[in-house]
């Protein structure tokens, strides 16, 4: 009777180990793919989301003629109205889209006349190395409450900026000539309200000679 | 004479009711606590940020007491034990780590008490009601892109990290790297952990210093380290060579940039951190719940050319 209670324990607790294991074992390889897996990748992120979201929200972008406009004649109306800025700060950002003409080509910024007859710059369209976070933030796609670790949201800043330089930037740099017409769309980030707006320094995500 | 009795005595008792209430009304009411748990009070930069957080809830009418954490987790777990038992109404939470300090927030709020993270995360975006952070991976791309303006594209330096299980820690260092490791001729020839202290960045740098003598600048993830970091160089007579960034906004930092002693920081606002956790924690106990869970506060460059606008741990008016 003993033996027989013994042995109704042993396969009692044999079958809950089965049912559920106290641990797995894993192949080392197995392992390390499910840890990449579950690690936060920026490039296929920024991939995915310039693919899917950030392309097709292009429209959504307010026109050069309404906010150059806007900011000449009340620059924090404009920014009430057309910007976004995240968390306390000064900083802001627009999402522009518009058309130029290129007034000047320098190694860091193709500067254009939006305005019909205008002789100075008002959109400078940034071309150097860039290492703003006005792409993640400018269009109000990505929110940082979505990433517990906030690394992972500042790595997607810096994956965009890469896409940009490497996509965008080289036919830019390419195309720009004194006198062609460019369309543009973009993101500009404003430090504060003292900045200069004259002109808007857009960081460009898309960028053709007409 | 038994209805006389009965009388006298619920004129009595009534009395004492009476006189109970009037007792009790005159009492004031015993005010509702908050808690701030600091990583740590042997820096000034945190000694502001919990000061602050307490003085604005004394402002709003709470009893606040500040407990230091001393960088360790497990003090920190054990602070959370008492103040839960204690009754706190709120906790105003700077944290020791990321991960570490996770489990301390979801056992505050499994006891129905709102935790606001000040100036460093946890890595948890449903533990905290809300959090207070610093936009330290910006402020220090902007920090990276006036090191390069001022040392050039070319020349060595060293880096002094703080606390390796801090956010904080990672996203300046990532912020500033996302900017100088674009430029090939900038060379890291060391990178070390003084954990955000004063004491060990003096003694970190003279023995980075000792083997790099020909360093041009050293990047801090704190302005602790860099007044340890500036203390060494003083100390060797190098003062004037080597140029010295930190992050933070100290005061001591920010007098030695107007000296143009120090080459730059990043001013965090503990100040503004702190008191909006406060307003925050008595929004809370009045029955406000819907709070974004991470608010970033923008870091702001300081350089010998904007220093005169700075000081007190913020912006002057």
């Amino acid at each position: 009777m003993r033996w027989s209670g013994w042995l109704i324990a042993v396969a009692v607790v044999a079958s809950l180990c089965w049912r559920f294991p106290l641990f797995h074992v894993v192949p080392l390889e197995r392992a390390a793919k499910e840890k990449a897996a579950a690690t936060f990748d920026p490039k296929a992120f920024a991939e995915k989301f310039w693919n899917d979201q950030l392309l097709t929200s292009i429209a959504k972008a307010v026109k050069a003629e309404v906010l150059l406009p806007a900011i000449q004649s009340n620059a924090a109306e404009a920014k009430r109205k057309y910007s976004r800025s995240i968390g306390v700060s000064e900083s802001y950002t627009y999402f522009i889209s518009g058309q130029g003409r290129v007034l000047a080509v320098n190694d860091d910024e193709v500067s254009l006349a939006v305005t019909e007859g205008a002789t100075n710059a008002e959109v400078s369209l940034q071309t150097g190395l860039l290492f703003s976070n006005a792409m993640r933030d400018g269009t109000g796609l990505l929110s940082v409450n979505d990433y517990p670790n906030s690394q992972d949201f500042n790595a997607i800043s810096e994956a965009l900026n890469r896409i940009i330089e490497e996509r965008v930037l080289p036919k830019l740099r390419e195309s720009a000539k004194v006198g062609a017409i460019i369309s543009f769309v973009g993101c500009a980030d404003v430090n504060d309200e003292s900045t200069d707006l004259k002109p808007l320094k857009v960081i460009p995500v898309k960028a053709e000679v007409k | 004479m038994q209805n006389l009795f009965r009388s006298s005595l619920a004129f009595v008792l009534a009395l004492c009711c009476q006189t109970n209430l009037s007792f009790a009304a005159e009492q004031p009411a015993a005010k509702q606590k908050i808690a701030v748990v600091v990583s740590t009070l042997n820096n000034p930069w945190f000694v502001v940020l919990g000061e602050t957080a307490k003085a604005r809830a004394v402002e709003l009418g709470y009893d606040a007491t500040i407990f230091d954490s001393q960088n360790d987790t497990a003090k920190e777990a054990s602070h959370f034990e008492n103040l839960i038992a204690a009754g706190y109404k709120a906790v105003l939470f700077n944290p020791t780590d990321a991960n570490g300090s996770v489990a301390n927030v979801q056992k505050a709020k499994a006891a129905g008490l709102p935790v606001f993270c000040i100036d460093r995360e946890i890595n948890s975006t449903n533990a905290a009601t809300a959090q207070m952070l610093s936009d330290n991976y910006s402020g220090c791309v902007a920090l990276g892109q006036h090191f390069v303006k001022v040392v050039g594209k070319e020349g060595k330096y060293a880096e002094l990290l703080g606390l390796v299980g801090d956010n904080n820690t990672w996203n300046r260092s990532k912020g500033f790297h996302s900017v100088v490791d674009r430029f090939p001729g900038l060379k890291m020839v060391a990178q070390q952990s003084a954990d955000f202290d004063r004491a060990k960045g003096l003694e970190v740098f003279e023995s980075i210093l000792q083997k790099n003598p020909d360093i041009a600048a050293v990047f801090c993830g704190n302005d602790a380290m860099a007044m340890g970091a500036y203390q060494a160089l003083v100390a060797a007579g190098k003062a004037d060579k080597v140029k010295v960034f930190g992050f933070d906004g100290a005061d001591d930092v920010v007098k030695l940039i107007a000296e143009k002693k120090i080459a730059a920081t990043g001013m965090q606002f503990p100040k503004v951190m702190a008191q909006k956790a406060a307003e925050f924690a008595d929004e809370y106990i009045k029955g406000k719940r819907d709070f974004q869970q991470k608010i970033p506060v923008k870091v702001e460059l300081v350089t010998p050319e904007n220093v005169s606008k700075y000081g007190d741990y913020g912006k002057k008016n």
